[in-house]
């Protein structure tokens, strides 16, 4: 029983001191060797860019179902004039980050554990090492600086498709008066709420380039190894995204509180 | 030019290496055969630093790099080529991309000299005209040749052949052994040639080493290592299991 219970723990000490050496190794080639920025600029257009179609399809269909929904709700209280409000604070400062984090994790995480998982097992990244490059400056760094530029971008995105479409949903299809709805949502939100989403999308995108490349370079030899890095990079980068969000929250609301 | 020193390594609960020491000569091409899981791939990337022992150290030109932190090895290693396995091309680039690659690193950044080197590379290796060609479309033994030439762009003075006949077909091989001794005649450079195949050894071995249990069991010439009557060394020579059916 002891021994299992040490096992774990010292399994889950090993994996945290192991994750803040991988982001100490990149802060220090950050400043001291700086940014390959071709290999990050490829990165931007690979995790960044491709991922538009993915977040912007989210984005607008739950902040669509999230204007019926609530005026579903609210119309029986005579406050569907709310809909534009709730649907953009929601969107702001909960949903869109999250959602786009929750999407970006499955579409670029998995991509990234698999990508350095193959160029583990295939010995790829031993001749790096072997040719005097160090993984972390070629393989880690751009990837960080990619999604770190990205990811604030793409929860914008996110955002913004969900208030065109909830305000086309609310206004267009369920007859809501569009003056309340627009002037509402205006009043109600505010640069606060726009750098609440921009900051936790910073955040999760650290969470998830980092996890992922650390899930790549220890990817086990053979199929099994590098099939299981990227699920466990998005089962990882998954929980800590939504568990991280509620202690964000609190945060946040103490750096930018709620007026 | 190397030296290993009482070289012990474990590799979770087996002890793969116990105790290896061996001198290598510039100029000299080193063999170290051995049984499959005998340590020898192991032994070989502690030569560049890919592994650190658990005890003991390689002295590189007299500097032991056991002790340096990952980056100041990166040093060390441009000094030391290594051919793998598999070969270990970078599948997302080009052969000429896989070549320049080295060149690029080391902070060459005229064109017109990294074409040179990549072209005199390909050159050596016999593959002229595969520039354009990716990873995937080359044969295995292809891979191998371009590995060799991505090791001998950066003009390492060792290089390091891992299995370089290992899964080739007798043909290919012996063109692969042909060319481990061209480069060395041409280049000089140092070599270490970790194999279990006694061609190889035939053909390129100025010195060779036997590891048997995580030891070296025999250190000389191939002449010595044909004449040895030790059942170890026959065996493996013979390619005797000891079993009957």
């Amino acid at each position: 029983m002891f021994t299992i219970l040490g096992r774990s723990v010292l399994s889950i000490l090993s994996y945290y001191g192991q994750l803040t050496l991988l982001v100490w190794d990149t802060i220090t080639s950050i400043f001291s060797l700086g940014i390959r920025w071709k290999l990050a600029l490829r990165q931007v257009v690979e995790m960044g860019f491709r991922s538009q179609l993915v977040v912007t399809v989210t984005g607008a269909f739950t902040g669509a179902v999230f204007a019926a929904q609530t005026f579903f709700q609210f119309n029986r209280l005579g406050m569907e004039s709310a809909v534009g409000p709730v649907v953009s604070i929601s969107m702001f400062r909960e949903l869109g980050p999250v959602l786009a984090g929750l999407m970006v994790a499955g579409r670029v995480g998995a991509a990234i554990a698999a990508e350095i998982g193959t160029m583990k097992v295939t010995e790829q990244i031993d001749a790096l090492r072997a040719l005097g490059v160090q993984p972390v400056d070629y393989l880690v760094v751009p990837r960080v600086v990619a999604l770190l530029l990205s990811m604030p971008l793409l929860v914008a995105e996110c955002v913004g498709f969900s208030l065109i479409a909830g305000w086309f949903v609310g206004t267009r299809v369920l007859g809501i008066s569009e003056a309340y709805f627009l002037n509402n949502m205006q009043h109600y939100t505010d640069g606060f709420d726009i750098a609440w989403a921009l900051s936790k999308g910073f955040v999760f995108g650290l969470v998830i380039v980092f996890l992922s490349c650390y899930e790549g370079l220890n990817a086990r030899e053979g199929a099994v190894g590098v099939g299981r890095a990227p699920t466990e990079a998005v089962v990882r980068c998954s929980l800590t995204i939504l568990v991280s969000n509620f202690f964000l929250s609190f945060g946040l609301n103490v750096i930018f509180p709620t007026t | 030019m190397i030296e290993v020193q009482d070289l012990h390594k474990r590799l979770g609960t087996q002890e793969v290496l116990r105790g290896v020491n061996l001198a290598i000569t510039r100029g000299q091409t080193c063999v170290v055969l051995g049984r499959s899981g005998c340590g020898k791939s192991v032994l070989l990337k502690h030569l560049i630093g890919l592994l650190q022992p658990t005890s003991g150290q390689v002295l590189i030109e007299g500097e032991n790099i056991s002790s340096l932190p990952e980056r100041a090895l990166l040093q060390v290693r441009r000094k030391v080529g290594m051919l793998f396995q598999s070969g270990a091309l970078f599948d997302s680039m080009t052969v000429e991309q896989n070549l320049a690659f080295p060149l690029q690193e080391q902070g060459i950044r005229d064109s017109k000299v990294i074409d040179e080197r990549v072209h005199e590379a390909l050159d050596m290796v016999e593959l002229l005209g595969s520039e354009k060609k990716m990873p995937e479309k080359l044969s295995g033994g292809m891979r191998k040749r371009v590995g060799l030439a991505r090791t001998i762009v950066g003009r390492p003075a060792c290089i390091l052949y891992d299995e370089p006949t290992t899964g080739l077909d007798p043909i290919t091989s012996d063109s692969i052994n042909h060319l481990i001794r061209r480069l060395q005649r041409r280049l000089t450079v140092t070599s270490v040639v970790v194999t279990h195949d006694l061609k190889t050894a035939y053909h390129c071995a100025d010195h060779v080493v036997m590891l048997h249990e995580g030891q070296v069991y025999f250190s000389g010439t191939i002449d010595e290592l044909n004449a040895s009557t030790d059942p170890v060394i026959t065996d493996f020579i013979e390619g005797r299991s000891g079993e009957s059916d």
